[in-house]
C-alpha cells in the first residue's frame, strides 16, 4: 500500500497516459449526462415547476398537452371526484414573439401558459388581462419587466410583470398568464386550435387531505379523461423517456469502455511488474496488500481523471453560449459520473488479481526472472 | 511481419483486450453516428422528401412546419411575388389515431393542396393518393392498405378515415409517424380533433420557380415581398429547422471526444508494450535487426489492432443498424464506416509514433553494457 502510494508521488508520469483517457472518458461520461440533463430540463420545467400532483387530459390525447381538450363538464366531474382539492385549467400556445428594437425577421419562440393554480414561485393571483410572467431563460433574449412581448402574427401585446425560474417547454421560454389572456391569444393567432368558452386544454389538481387516486378522476369522468402524476406527465411528453433511455445505454457502454481501459493499463502494469512482486512475496508481502496497492493507484488516478474531468465539464458549461447547445453539469451527475468512474476502476483492477496471486515468490528467488 | 505476427500470437489476451476496446469504441462511434442520422431524418424527413422546391413559412413560426401560421394577406403576398410559377398550401398537426382499429397511436398529418408542392417524392411503394380519403405513410411505420382513423375527442364524433395508397421512405416529421393527405383530408383531420376550430389555416406554402429562375432567386425575392414571409429552398428548410444544428453539435463534440479516445488507447497500450520488451528490442538491435524492421513491426500490430477493433466494431454495428428505435429507423452507413476506419486508422498510426521514436532511440551497445537489462 504504502509503496503503491510512493510509486504514484514519484514517478506520475507513469500513469499520465492512463490519467489522460480517463480525464477524457470522464468529460465524455459528464458532457453525455450533462447533455441529457439540459435537453430534459429545457423540455419538462412547464410540468416540474407546478404546484400540484397530476395532470387530467382527455382520454383522445394521448397525454399531449396541445391535443387534449377538456370541457366545463368534464371538469366539473373532475372537481366533484377530487373533493377538497384544487382543481385549476391550463393551456399553452407555442408563438414567435416580437421584442422592440430588434429586426422584423429576428423573433423569440415562446410557449404561452394560461393558468389557474399558480406555478412554484409564483403569487396564487394570476396575472390580469395581457400581463405575463415570464421564464428567466428570456432574460438572455432582453426580457425585462415591464417589456412588452407582441405574440405571433396577430402580434397580440403581453405586457411582462414578473420572472420565474425553470419553467421552461420544449426547448423554449415560458410566459405564464390568466386562461383568459390564453385564449384570447390563441383566438386571435391560431384558429385552428381555438377551444369552446369554458374549455381548456388540461387540469391541474392539487390533492386535497382526502386524496382521489388517479384511477378515480378517470372513473368519475366516464373515461373521458387519463390522469397522471406529475412525473408520469413528464415521462409522456414525446420523446424523454426515449432520450432518457439512449442517453443511459451510451453512458453505460462508456463506463464499460472506462472498466477496459483500467483493466488493459493495469493488466499492462503488473505484468511488467511480476519481478518485483515475486521478490516482495519472497520477503513476506501478501498478495492482498499487493493487489490492495493496485485497487490504490487506480483509485487514486481515476479520481484525479474525474475532478479534471468535472472541471472540463463546468468550464464546458461555462463557455457554451445559451442556446447552442442544451448542456448543463448538475452536482449530481458530476457525482454520480465519479462513483461510476471509480466503481469501473476497482473492476477493472480486479482482472489482475488473478496475475497477482500467480506470482511465484520461488521463481524470485531461483533468479528465474 | 514475422515479428510481428508472432508476438501478436504469442500475447493473444492482452492483443485481444486492445482489440475489442478499440472494437468497443468503434461501435459507439458508429452507432452513435447512426442515431445522429436517424434522429435528423426523423425530424425533418418529410421536409426534404416533400415535393415543392421553395416552402415559405410565416417568420412567427420559426422555421417549423406546425408553428407557422399563414394569413389570407400574407398567403396572397406570397403568391403574388415576382417569379412564383405554382403555389399550393401545406398543413401539419399531430393526432391521436388508430391504424386497423389497434390501440391509439400518434401520428403526423401533413396535407398539400397540389401534389408536385407538397406531396413525398419519391414512393419506395404504392401510389400518391387519387381520391379524398388516401394517403402516402412514412414506412416503415405503415404498411399500403392500412386503415387510419383519426380519433375524434368525442366519442360520437365520425372519425375520419383514410387508408394508405403509397409509402415513402425517410419521410418522418418530428420523429413521429408521418401521412400525407390531400387537403380536404387534411382540413376534416383538424375539424374532427378540434370542433372549436374557426379556420384551418396553412402552416406553409410549397412554391415553385418559373422555368429559367432558380429556387434561390424566388427565396429572395418572396422574402423581399413580405417580412412575415420566410421563403427557404426545400434543403435550407430541412438543415435549419429548430434543433437540427444543436443535435449536430451536440453529436460532434461526442464524436471528437471518442475520436480522441481510440488513438490514446492504442498509442498508451504499444508505448507500454514497448518498454516492456526494451530488452528484447536492444539484444534484436545487437544481432543485427535494423531499426526500420522493429519499427515496421510495431506499425503492422498498430494496423492489425485497429483493424481488428475496425471489424469487431462493424460486426457489432451492423445489426443495430437494422433496428427501429422507437420511431427513429436507423441505417449501416457505409460512408461512415469507411470515414471512421480510415480516420482511426490513420490516428492510432500518429498515436504508435512515442513508441516508435523510442524503438528508434535504442542503443545496440547497451546489450553489452546490460543497459538492455540483460
Amino acid at each position: 500500500m504504502n509503496l503503491a502510494w510512493k510509486e504514484l508521488r514519484r514517478r506520475p508520469g507513469r500513469f499520465a497516459v492512463a490519467g489522460v483517457i480517463l480525464t477524457l472518458i470522464a468529460i465524455l461520461l459528464m458532457f453525455l449526462g450533462g447533455l441529457l440533463d439540459g435537453l430534459l430540463g429545457n423540455s419538462t420545467g412547464a410540468y416540474r415547476v407546478q404546484e400540484a400532483d397530476r395532470f387530467v387530459f382527455s382520454a383522445s390525447s394521448k397525454d399531449s398537452l396541445v391535443r387534449s381538450r377538456i370541457d366545463a363538464d368534464t371538469r366539473s366531474a373532475v372537481q366533484d371526484a377530487v373533493g377538497d382539492g384544487v382543481v385549476g385549467g391550463i393551456g399553452s400556445v407555442q408563438l414567435g414573439g416580437r421584442l422592440e428594437g430588434r429586426d422584423v425577421r429576428d423573433l423569440v419562440a415562446v410557449v404561452l401558459f394560461g393558468y389557474e393554480v399558480a406555478p412554484k414561485g409564483l403569487p396564487s393571483e394570476v396575472p390580469g388581462p395581457g400581463e405575463v410572467y415570464a421564464d428567466v431563460a428570456l432574460r438572455s433574449e432582453g426580457v425585462d419587466e415591464g417589456t412588452e412581448i407582441q405574440l405571433g402574427p396577430d402580434r397580440t401585446p403581453v405586457t411582462v410583470i414578473g420572472f420565474l425560474e425553470d419553467s421552461q417547454y420544449n426547448g423554449q421560454g415560458t410566459l405564464w398568464g390568466s386562461l383568459d389572456t390564453w385564449q384570447t391569444v390563441l383566438e386571435a393567432n391560431r384558429p385552428g386550435e381555438t377551444l369552446g368558452e369554458g374549455t381548456v386544454q388540461a387540469l391541474v389538481v392539487r390533492d386535497g387531505p382526502t386524496q382521489a387516486t388517479s384511477a378515480a378522476i378517470d372513473a368519475a369522468t366516464g373515461g373521458a379523461t387519463s390522469t397522471l402524476t406529475i412525473t408520469e406527465a413528464i415521462e409522456a411528453l414525446p420523446g424523454v423517456s426515449q432520450q432518457r433511455a439512449t442517453f443511459n445505454q451510451i453512458i453505460g457502454v462508456t463506463v464499460v469502455i472506462a472498466i477496459v481501459v483500467v483493466a488493459l493499463f493495469f493488466a499492462l502494469l503488473t505484468v511488467e511488474r511480476t519481478g518485483l512482486y515475486g521478490v516482495l512475496k519472497a520477503v513476506g508481502a501478501s498478495s492482498r496488500s499487493l493487489f490492495a496497492g493496485v485497487v490504490l493507484q487506480a483509485v487514486v488516478v481515476t479520481l484525479v481523471a474525474a475532478a479534471l474531468g468535472a472541471a472540463g465539464a463546468l468550464v464546458l458549461d461555462a463557455v457554451i453560449p445559451a442556446g447552442a447547445i442544451p448542456f448543463v453539469a448538475q452536482p449530481s451527475r458530476l457525482i454520480s459520473s465519479v462513483v461510476y468512474l471509480l466503481v469501473a476502476a476497482v473492476i477493472g483492477c480486479a482482472f489482475s488479481l488473478r496475475r497477482v496471486l500467480k506470482v511465484d515468490p520461488a521463481a524470485a528467488i531461483g533468479g528465474s526472472q | 511481419m514475422f515479428l510481428a505476427w508472432r508476438e501478436i500470437r504469442r500475447a493473444a489476451v492482452r492483443f485481444g483486450l486492445l482489440m475489442a476496446a478499440v472494437g468497443l469504441l468503434v461501435f459507439l462511434i458508429l452507432a452513435q453516428q447512426a442515431l445522429q442520422d436517424g434522429l435528423l431524418t426523423s425530424f425533418v424527413g418529410a421536409i426534404e422528401r416533400q415535393s415543392a422546391p421553395v416552402v415559405v413559412y410565416s417568420v412567427d413560426g420559426q422555421r417549423t412546419l406546425q408553428g407557422s401560421i399563414i394569413t389570407p394577406d400574407l398567403q396572397a403576398k406570397i403568391e403574388g411575388a415576382e417569379g412564383v410559377a405554382a403555389s399550393g398550401r401545406i398543413g401539419q398537426g399531430t393526432f391521436t389515431v388508430t391504424v386497423d382499429g389497434a390501440a391509439q397511436s400518434d401520428a403526423a398529418i401533413i396535407g398539400y393542396e397540389e401534389a408536385e408542392l407538397g406531396a413525398p417524392e419519391p414512393l419506395s411503394a404504392g401510389r400518391l393518393p387519387k381520391a379524398g380519403g388516401e394517403a402516402v405513410g412514412s414506412s416503415p411505420d405503415f404498411a399500403v392498405g392500412d386503415v387510419i382513423t383519426v380519433v375524434p375527442p368525442d366519442a360520437d364524433a365520425d372519425p375520419v378515415e383514410v387508408t394508405v395508397v403509397g409509402l415513402a421512405l425517410d419521410a418522418q416529421i418530428q420523429v413521429t409517424p408521418t401521412l400525407f393527405v390531400a387537403w380536404p383530408d387534411y382540413e376534416a383531420a383538424v375539424r374532427v380533433a378540434n370542433p372549436d376550430a374557426t379556420a384551418v389555416l396553412p402552416n406553409a406554402i410549397g412554391v415553385r420557380p418559373g422555368s429559367g429562375d432558380t429556387d434561390e432567386a424566388l427565396v429572395t425575392r418572396i422574402n423581399d415581398a413580405s417580412d412575415e414571409a420566410d421563403a427557404l429552398t426545400r434543403q435550407q428548410a430541412a438543415d435549419e429547422a429548430p434543433g437540427v444544428a444543436e443535435v449536430r453539435q451536440s453529436f460532434q463534440v461526442i464524436f471528437l471526444l471518442y475520436g480522441l479516445v481510440v488513438p490514446l488507447v492504442t498509442g498508451l497500450f504499444f508505448l507500454i508494450i514497448t518498454f516492456q520488451k526494451s530488452a528484447s528490442l536492444t539484444l534484436l538491435r545487437a544481432i543485427g535487426a535494423r531499426s526500420s524492421t522493429l519499427v515496421r513491426s510495431l506499425l503492422i500490430q498498430v494496423v492489425v489492432v485497429i483493424g481488428g477493433g475496425v471489424v469487431i466494431g462493424v460486426a457489432l454495428y451492423a445489426p443495430l443498424s437494422q433496428v427501429q428505435l422507437g420511431a427513429i429507423s436507423l441505417r449501416f452507413n457505409l460512408g461512415a464506416v469507411v470515414f471512421w476506419s480510415v480516420l482511426l486508422l490513420v490516428l492510432g498510426l500518429l498515436s504508435a509514433l512515442a513508441a516508435a521514436r523510442r524503438v528508434l532511440a535504442i542503443d545496440p551497445i547497451e546489450a553489452t553494457t546490460s543497459g538492455g537489462n540483460l
